[in-house]
């Protein structure tokens, strides 16, 4: 492979590897639109949703085959983890709404522990592999660029649901609704909204949105409880440098955080790939500098 | 002079408290804790050993990312002297017979929680510690082992250090160093002949390091191999597609992929494949499984010229294993003493290694002639000739700088298992 | 109940109970085994860390999701030296540098991040505290010909040369012959007297004009700047010192260790140290030896029963009990049963501390 070609194949990997950041990114947005809350732990509810998702698939696919079986695994553990989301937040964040933020943070920070450790003693701290449609090793070549199915439908499946959710927010009466709630309680409340109703939706998408990541990412690296604590930061990066608001701008920083990542790593010798890590937070920090809000973001304006 | 009433007060029942807490101290502790021996003979016993029992500490990571080898370091050893307890008990070269309890010590791969679990152990009062998995963890407590005078023995690390026979130091390392696997690679490559090109994907730690130096070192010289490039990553990296991409770029011949992790092994290979490249492959002897990574990774027979490993035991994984008849005695010790769903005993090659750890252990209780952690690590190191159940070679424990496990054995995959070879090709 | 509790509200009883304590911790360690000495040594070192952590995040209510850098950091800065130069002329000179620079190094590092980033909110603010750690662990690798990478350094047993030329082995902080002590009982006494001297550095700090102008800051920064207190000035103060004190505690663990490595600062123990403090009770001097009970105990009593498994289950449980019904931590406890019992003591000095009683700052912006 020429220098060029494998300049391209970067990219590439770079835009399904930023498609799993993505995939995480996509839920933070929705929490934070829908309860104005950072949730740390919405990496280990996907996992969760990932694990339900192996658990009841195991289960099935020997009664209906391994693509039945595998639709079945996907769709139980995305509706479950709807519920499981909408149960988290009226039951626990409930209690923080409307207080300080950092206090909700820590109340999040404190259910990724507790969740994790949960699927530690359920399923075990080995990996799991999980099954699914394809191997995770099926791949093809175009113009000597190799991309894996995974890749692609990883990549697909980010791209039709940042539609899904710019549609949602924008267009329809339900992301309005959960805007409203995030913006001022109060006032989305004397307008008619359900808040209680419309936070716990905003958490069971979120919850629901991760869980597809969950089960995307445990496709390609099996799974494990502590599958996502990496990725978070990844995904935080992404919805700050794209903006809080906005679920195109998440999923574009994300994949431009991946890409610019296997750039720096492979091009740059200093930083190498030990401490390509550093470059999230580097693209993050010349952001913040120059544009506060984020790249697609909008001003806030404090009042006094 | 205090003149209020409160400060009165104050300094009335401070003075008092005080007073108590000097005749208190008075009696200062004195010996040491755990002196749960009896004296047997000219020695006094060690701690941790009676005439009719031996507590043996493992210090290990059972919970976090590590926690499928960590339990396995243990779960070996747990059913091997279950069983041998069982039985009665090991026949010590005292004469008593005692059995062995083994009591394990999550560190949760934390330098910080194994030092205090050293401690832990201490005032537990154990005779020995060992078979523990990870280099820092275990580096942790080393020198505070050779303070207390504890036997820090068959450690699950192929960190050189541990192997070193040091003035104060009680220890051995079990399985071959990182060295010596990277080295029987090289020395099978130097042997081929042929000109190769090497590209290097490695750790980023001791373990990684490790392999790559005792490479380098075997080809040393030889003008016919040339290393192209070097990358490493972190343990906790998600993806290492960039790395692969970029030694694939260099058209190297062979892969000296150095990886510990399960899942990043196995995408790693997969995308090789997908970016048809066909290098001769080499895999650390913890990644080289062919149930665990290579058919995962959608690897054959004839996926590249040749997958290799460096082997020290069978795979308890591989079927010939669970047809001999030791590999059954041990899957029903597993069965049988060590609880936990997914606690198979195959999973992670660590758990054959703990069973060979134990059995080394036999044998050291069988030589030891006093009850005392001295007899019993000279017993440990003058073990020669033990044939384990499933080592390549017999255990020499006697020379310095070397852990207890020292036959390297080269392995080819044939599609189904490992076999082994003596030369690359 | 209700006499019980006026009876420990009064001054001078708290000040008997505070000396009784310090004698208690005074002598404990000659008639106790080691493993408590240890224990209690490893509770001061954490104690100090998360009063570190409570600066800046409990009395100041920014988010620190990075603290154990500052630790990891100061255990470097202090432990290099020693293994470099204490064998040699400087002896115990070398320990001397390794404080000074352990609690310099990481102040400054603290200094500089916070001028970078306090103009940040909220999830920015953690994000640039988050990539302390993230970095810093890559980073201890890549230098590890001086740090020893993930290998570590240890200095429990390290060469020196004895005035007859011959090569010992020595513990820098062992004990001294003159002082009759066991190496646990030596190690404790540095570790709780020097934990005590920043402890009351601490109160001094925040009963002072320091700790009054980080709680504005804390409750209503915009309006701070109007009352004169500039917010980032004191927001820069408040880290500088957090990182000092980080770079504190990261001495204290190589006192009680002997030992680090780069895995001592790695991400996951931030967020263990996180739950220590709330737990303990944010914006509390008491809370933070609380949280430093906390975070040293839970491990090891899961390990003890067995239950290790259970670690993580249990942290997560105990934070959001926490905070559901004790959102001032475990420090609060007093004043939450005070409530209870009903009977007001001058009312407004208790009601005033009732409405303190959310984690960190009242008002929502």
């Amino acid at each position: 492979m020429n220098a060029f070609g494998t300049f391209v194949q970067l990219i590439v990997d770079g835009l399904a590897q930023g498609s799993l950041y993505a995939a995480l990114a996509l839920a933070l947005v929705l929490v934070n639109q829908a309860t104005g809350l950072i949730n740390f732990a919405q990496g280990g509810m996907a996992v969760l949703g990932a694990y339900i998702g192996m658990s009841v698939g195991n289960l099935v696919i020997p009664s209906v085959g391994p693509i039945a079986g595998v639709l079945i695994g996907i769709v139980v553990a995305v509706v479950v983890s709807f519920f499981i989301g909408a149960l988290i937040e009226r039951f626990i964040m409930r209690r923080f709404q409307g207080g300080d933020e950092d206090t909700s943070v820590v109340a999040t920070i404190g259910l990724l522990t507790l969740i994790t450790g949960l699927v530690g003693i359920i399923w075990g701290f080995n990996f799991i592999p999980y099954p699914f449609f394809f191997g995770s090793g099926e791949s093809f070549t175009i113009a000597g660029i190799a991309i894996s199915v995974w890749s692609l439908t990883t990549f697909l499946t980010i791209v039709a649901l940042m539609i899904v959710l710019q549609i949602l927010f924008q267009k329809t009466k339900l992301g309005l609704g959960l805007r409203a709630v995030a913006d001022n309680p109060r006032s989305a409340a004397l307008s008619g909204v359900r808040v209680g109703g419309m936070l716990m939706i905003g958490w069971g998408l979120a919850a629901a949105l991760g869980t597809i990541a969950g089960i995307l990412l445990a496709a390609k690296v099996q799974l494990n409880p502590n599958n996502f604590d990496a990725i978070l930061v990844y995904a935080l990066a992404a919805v700050i440098i794209g903006g809080l608001d906005s679920p195109i701008g998440a999923v574009v920083a994300a994949w431009g955080i991946a890409i610019i990542e296997n750039l720096a790593g492979t091009y740059l010798e200093f930083i190498g790939h030990d401490l390509k890590v550093a470059v999230p937070f580097i693209l993050l920090f010349i952001l913040l500098i120059l544009r506060p809000q984020g790249l697609f973001g909008r001003k806030r304006v404090v009042r006094v | 002079m205090i003149t209020t009433v409160t400060g009165r007060r104050v300094l009335a029942l401070t003075a008092a408290a005080s007073a108590l807490a000097l005749a208190l101290a008075g009696c200062s502790r004195g010996g040491t804790p755990s002196d749960g021996g009896e004296t047997d003979g000219p020695a006094a016993a060690s701690p941790g050993i009676t005439d009719t029992t031996l507590l043996f500490g493992i210090n290990t990571p059972l919970t976090g990312t590590t926690a499928g080898p960590g339990n396995c370091t243990a779960d070996g050893a747990i059913a091997y002297f279950g069983v041998k307890n069982a039985e009665g008990g090991i026949e010590f070269g005292d004469g008593k017979t005692r059995t062995i309890e083994i009591r394990t010590y999550d560190d949760e791969y934390n330098p910080e929680k194994s030092a205090s679990n050293f401690n832990q152990m201490v005032a537990d009062g154990v005779f020995a510690a060992g078979l523990g998995l990870g280099t820092p963890t275990n580096r942790a407590w080393r020198d505070a082992a050779a303070e207390e005078g504890v036997p820090q023995v068959l450690v699950m690390t192929g960190d050189p250090i541990f192997s070193t026979r040091e003035d104060g130091y009680m220890t051995l390392g079990l399985v071959p160093t990182y060295m010596q696997e990277g080295a029987a690679f090289g020395e099978a490559l130097v042997a081929d002949g042929q000109p190769h090109q090497v590209a290097v994907l490695y750790q980023n730690d001791d373990y990684g390091k490790g392999y790559v130096q005792g490479f380098k070192d075997a080809i040393e010289g030889e003008s016919n191999i040339e290393i192209v490039k070097e990358l490493s990553y972190e343990p906790t990296a998600s993806s290492l597609e960039g790395q692969i991409t970029e030694l694939a770029a260099t058209g190297a011949d062979v892969l000296f992929h150095a990886v510990s992790v399960t899942p990043l092994a196995i995408a790693d290979l997969q995308k090789v494949i997908a970016l048809g490249w066909k290098p001769i492959v080499f895999l650390p002897s913890n990644t080289a499984s062919p149930g665990g990574i290579l058919t995962p990774a959608g690897v054959t027979g004839d996926t590249f010229p040749g997958v290799y490993s460096a082997g020290f035991a069978e795979a308890a994984a591989a079927p010939p294993f669970a047809e001999s008849e030791a590999g059954q005695a041990y899957f029903e010790a597993i069965a049988e003493y060590v609880t936990g769903h997914e606690q198979d005993g195959k999973s992670f090659p660590h758990c054959v290694w703990s069973w060979m750890g134990a059995q080394i252990l036999e044998e050291a209780f069988k030589t030891m002639t006093e009850p005392t952690r001295e007899s019993f690590y000279e017993a440990l190191t003058s073990i020669t000739g033990l044939e384990t159940d499933f080592g390549f070679g017999p255990i020499d424990t006697t020379v310095d700088g070397s852990p207890a496990v020292q036959t390297v054995v080269l392995q080819k995959f044939n599609g189904a298992g490992y076999t082994n070879v003596d030369v690359v090709g | 109940m209700n006499a019980v509790v006026e009876f420990f509200g009064r001054t001078w009883v708290r000040g008997v109970v505070l000396a009784i304590a310090l004698v208690v911790l005074l002598v404990l360690p000659l008639v106790s085994d080691p493993h408590t000495n240890q224990t209690i040594s490893h509770i001061a070192v954490f104690a100090v860390a998360v009063l570190g952590l409570n600066i800046v995040m409990g009395y100041t209510g920014q988010v620190s999701l990075g603290h154990i850098f500052f630790v990891g950091l100061g255990a470097y800065c202090a432990i290099i030296p020693i293994y470099y130069w204490w064998g040699g002329s400087l002896a115990e000179g070398a320990i001397v540098i390794g404080f000074v620079l352990s609690l310099v190094i990481p102040g400054v590092v603290g200094l500089v991040v916070a001028l970078a980033a306090v103009r940040l909110r909220g999830l920015a603010l953690a994000m640039v505290t988050i990539a302390l750690p993230i970095i810093g662990v890559p980073l201890a690798k890549r230098l590890g010909d001086l740090t020893g990478g993930n290998e570590g350094l240890s200095i429990r047993r390290l060469a020196y040369e004895g005035s007859d030329g011959e090569t010992y082995r020595g513990n820098p902080f062992g004990a001294p012959s003159w002082s009759g002590l066991d190496n646990d009982q030596w190690q404790y006494y540095l570790a709780v007297l020097l934990a005590l001297l920043f402890f009351a550095l601490a109160y001094f700090l925040v009963r002072g004009k320091f700790g009054r102008a980080f709680a504005i800051v804390k409750a209503n920064e915009a309006v701070a700047g109007s009352m004169g207190i500039d917010p980032y000035r004191y927001k820069v103060l408040a880290f500088t010192i957090s990182g000092i004190y980080g770079g504190a505690a990261g001495f204290l663990y190589v006192v009680v260790l002997q030992y680090t490595s780069s895995e001592t600062l790695s991400f996951g123990h931030s967020i263990e140290l996180v739950i220590a403090t709330i737990v303990g009770g944010a914006g509390s001097i008491v809370g933070s030896i609380l949280g430093g009970a906390f975070y040293v105990l839970v491990p090891q009593l899961t390990n003890a029963w067995g239950l290790s498994q259970y670690t993580l289950v249990a942290q997560g449980v105990i934070i959001l009990l926490v905070l559901f019904l004790l959102p001032g931590g475990l420090a609060s406890l007093p004043r939450v049963i005070r409530r209870l019992t009903g009977r007001r003591r001058g009312g407004q000095h208790v009601g005033s501390r009732e409405r303190a009683e959310s984690t960190s700052g009242n008002t929502k912006n």
